[in-house]
């Protein structure tokens, strides 16, 4: 019998469909990959399966009974439950502690305590049942990555559990590590448990998975077997058929000099691993990646908000001395971070004041703020960038998300930077917009400015940079001139530079 | 519509205003209560003395409130500034020096606090504690835990005791002291970028704002204030006691809590704090005047600011 039939199934974002017409089946005992570009459906599919969200349209049949999940609890009652990237454990707590969160405690003899002796008992069975070795008195802040990926299995098994979610549960492993989490999957298989493998990772897809389901701009595009399909096959399944020629601004070849020089760029953290790259006068640099490939963190990193520890930045032919937010604005370099609200706005503060906070000494005669030179400039680019607001003096936390963005917008180009580093410039954004935002970049480059942003949206990057780079596992793996490029030819970059591999495109 | 609105703005006049109002009626109910003491110019000129304390040790606690931290050390660091300033008197020292050191080692100490908290992310709870507690043995050490109060010159005495125009200096300093401030904060780039770092510190970094710099700052001058507060109270009295500023440091929160009620809803201010801390002031006085304990004094004074506090979320729900 089919463990899962899902059928129909629309979800719809505002007006955007994140979902539709999915159909997807799963049997019991099988490990199904899914996978897809960034933005494909493939969370959104999974928060649904797990109640997170609600569904618009469609039917879930669970072992052959309709069934509605309409929150997390209720899907990890009827035995489905999801281990995530981030994982959700409490640090403090130890591995048995954690194992029992959310469940109902076993009572000593005295009914008011909790007993200990039961918990590890319940929770040694475990560990011997699926033959994993942890030791679960230490806290989970203490635990490596593979073994909080272990605890956090061990944790879904607590109750039956029938399908096992893994949302790339590799990200933070090495190969060793990975191994004995694959020997563990073959075993859960074994009882009859399915998996829901969600990966980034060609080799493993293959080698673990019967079946592979591809998404595609909120569609499943196919389901395959796994025996009898090809990594290009797979490739071309999941990039976008429809975009046959990318929409670049111009077709000349950027010769001018270079805004901005990035040397062998690394941080401590191995989040940014030796990169090298240049943007041009005039021009507009993309960087494209998969989650995880430490997209933001090169930005951050080049902006001086997160600390390096070996290369260089130059900015107009200029090396930085030092990398910080500060050199960087007064170098002309401006970060619109991908988070708004979190990184690039005071709520309780009025437009104004959040405009001219990275250049209030350009207002300020050192004893002074000079009022009224702040007030028209202000004034000057929120008409220009057409906020709708009572005016300058209105708070920040008072205007609706468009708005805000163009607050954040309107702050970037009044500190007259000569190089945007943008995060994601249209995440989260309406298709007008997006547009805007895109007129933007566009009109900075052709002032002559440079532009670099990263985005997740592969359409985004054709459709706009004149250069991209692709960034695969911290390092950049490829440096493509926007000419002709397909995704198919993005994502083999992506996908093809397994684990451990040291290949420069 | 109209209608709606209307009653969002008074809601939003309530918290904006309520306090001031609140603290007129109060001034109000003493007047009637007690027309002759409490009514009168001579205590009027009384209260603006009583409170120069409260004020400018309340206005240091301001500035570190509005970068979202805290100073428990602000009592100590009173104590501290009033034993050592009358320890230098004693000695010989000429009296402007006495008054400037202990300023100086008091913004250096607080700028000690500034740098532990943002350069190992420690806790500012934690680390002005611990500050406190450390100057709290210190200035028992300094004076041997008695008061400091034989041989002090009479110059020590002038600026807390004297009066211009029958108007105690205290009050004057105290005035000058809160325009100084609400003018760094609200019209230079300082004072700007310390909201900031209160409003958000993350954006405040990706803007450019040295966000460990000026905490440092904010910790420093409100370090300076409370040894400021700790001499004139020891120049006002002619003596200084070791724990002489331990008791402002909580009524220095109430006042600049009361004052985030006022003006600026929900941000520390100036003009707030001083409102605050007069309405503190204004209670003492006139409940000693009736004749209320000082005990009850004190249960009444909490459950204004708890009063205060529950009007200023006051209509929250609809952001």
């Amino acid at each position: 019998m089919t463990l899962l039939k899902v059928e129909g199934l629309n979800k719809l974002f505002g007006q955007h469909y994140a979902l539709s017409g999915v159909d997807f089946e799963l049997e019991p005992g099988e490990v199904h990959a899914l996978v897809g570009e960034n933005g494909a459906g493939k969370s959104t599919f999974i928060k649904i399966i797990t109640g997170v969200y609600s569904l618009d349209a469609g039917t879930i049949t669970w072992k052959g009974k309709k069934v509605t999940i309409p929150d997390p609890d209720s899907a990890r009652q009827i035995g489905i439950n999801v281990v995530h990237q981030d994982r959700h454990l409490i640090p403090s707590f130890s591995g048995y502690e954690n194992l029992f969160l959310g469940l109902a405690y076993p009572k000593n003899k005295s009914r008011l305590g909790v007993s200990w002796k039961e918990m590890r008992l319940r929770a040694d069975q475990l560990k011997a049942e699926y033959s994993v070795e942890l030791d679960l008195s230490k806290p989970a802040s203490r635990m490596s990555p593979p073994e909080k990926t272990m605890l956090e299995i061990l944790r879904a098994m607590m109750l039956e559990c029938k399908l096992l979610i893994l949302d790339e549960p590799t990200a933070s492993l090495t190969d060793q590590e990975s191994e004995r989490l694959f020997s563990l999957i073959g075993r859960l298989t074994q009882q009859g448990t399915a998996i829901l493998y969600v990966s980034h990772r060609m080799d493993e897809i293959f080698r673990l998975s019967d079946r592979i389901t591809v998404f595609r701009n909120g569609q499943r595009v196919d389901t395959v077997v796994g025996a009898s399909t090809t990594k290009e096959q797979l490739i071309r399944l999941m990039s976008n058929a429809e975009v046959k020629q990318s929409l670049r601004r111009s077709g000349k070849k950027l010769t001018g000099e270079a805004v901005l020089k990035v040397n062998s760029l690394s941080t401590n953290d191995g989040k940014v691993k030796d990169t090298s790259l240049n943007v041009r006068k005039g021009e507009i640099v993309g960087i494209f990646g998969l989650a995880g490939a430490g997209r933001t963190e090169l930005l951050e990193t080049i902006y001086g908000l997160r600390e390096a520890a070996g290369g260089s930045v130059e900015v107009g032919g200029k090396k930085l001395t030092k990398l910080s937010p500060r050199v960087a604005l007064a170098n002309g370099v401006i970060l619109i971070p991908e988070e708004r609200k979190r990184d690039a706005l005071i709520m309780n503060m009025s437009i104004r004041e959040n405009m001219t906070l990275p250049v209030l000494r350009r207002f300020s005669s050192g004893w002074k703020l000079r009022g009224r030179a702040e007030r028209s400039e202000v004034a000057s680019w929120m008409q220009e960038m057409n906020v709708k607001a009572a005016g300058p003096e209105q708070v920040v936390g008072q205007l609706s998300g468009g708005n805000q963005q163009k607050v954040v917008f309107a702050k970037a180009l009044l500190s007259s930077p000569v190089l945007f580093l943008c995060d994601e410039p249209t995440q989260a954004v309406d298709v007008m917009t997006r547009e805007e935002i895109h007129r933007l970049l566009k009109a900075q480059a052709n002032k002559g400015g440079g532009v670099l942003f990263v985005s997740s949206d592969l359409q985004e990057v054709l459709d706009i940079s004149d250069r991209l780079y692709v960034l695969h596992d911290s390092r950049i793996v490829a440096e493509l001139d926007n000419d002709g490029v397909t995704s198919e030819q993005v994502l083999g970059y992506c996908y093809s530079h397994g684990k451990g591999s040291e290949h420069h495109g | 519509m109209v209608e709606r609105s209307s009653s969002i703005s008074y809601i939003r006049l309530i918290r904006t205003y309520g306090t001031v109002v609140a603290g007129l009626f109060i001034i109000l109910a003493f007047s009637i209560m007690s027309p002759d003491s409490f009514a009168s110019i001579d205590n009027a000129i009384n209260i603006s003395r009583q409170i120069s304390f409260l004020v400018i040790i309340a206005l240091g606690a301001t500035l570190v409130m509005s970068v979202g931290e805290f100073d428990l050390s602000v009592g100590a660091l009173a104590s501290f500034g009033g034993v050592f300033a009358a320890k230098m008197a004693v000695a010989g020292y000429p009296i402007w020096i006495t008054f400037l050191v202990p300023m100086v080692i008091a913004f250096g100490i607080g700028f000690i606090n500034g740098w532990i908290i943002t350069r190992f992310r420690v806790l500012s709870f934690i680390t002005t504690l611990a500050m406190g507690t450390i100057l709290g043995g210190l200035n028992f050490r300094l004076t041997g835990g008695a008061t400091v109060f034989e041989s002090i010159p009479d110059g020590f005495r002038y600026l807390g005791q004297k009066e211009w125009l029958g108007i105690p200096l205290l009050s004057f300093i105290m005035l000058i002291v809160t325009l100084i401030f609400w003018y760094v904060m609200t019209h230079m780039s300082f004072g700007r970028k310390l909201y900031a770092i209160g409003g958000n510190e993350a954006a405040s970094r990706v803007a450019g704002v040295r966000v460990a710099l000026n905490k440092n700052m904010a910790f420093a001058l409100c370090g300076m204030l409370a040894a400021l507060t700790g001499i004139l109270m020891a120049s006002r009295l002619g003596s200084a006691h070791p724990t002489g500023g331990d008791g402002l440091f909580l009524s220095a929160y109430a006042a600049a809590f009361l004052g985030m009620t006022s003006f600026k809803e929900g941000v520390p201010n100036i003009w707030g704090t001083f409102v605050g801390a007069a309405i503190i002031g204004v209670l003492a006085n006139g409940l000693t005047i009736l004749e209320v304990p000082t005990f009850m004094q004190d249960v009444i004074t909490g459950c204004i600011v708890i009063a205060a506090v529950l009007m200023q979320k006051l209509g929250r729900g609809q952001g």
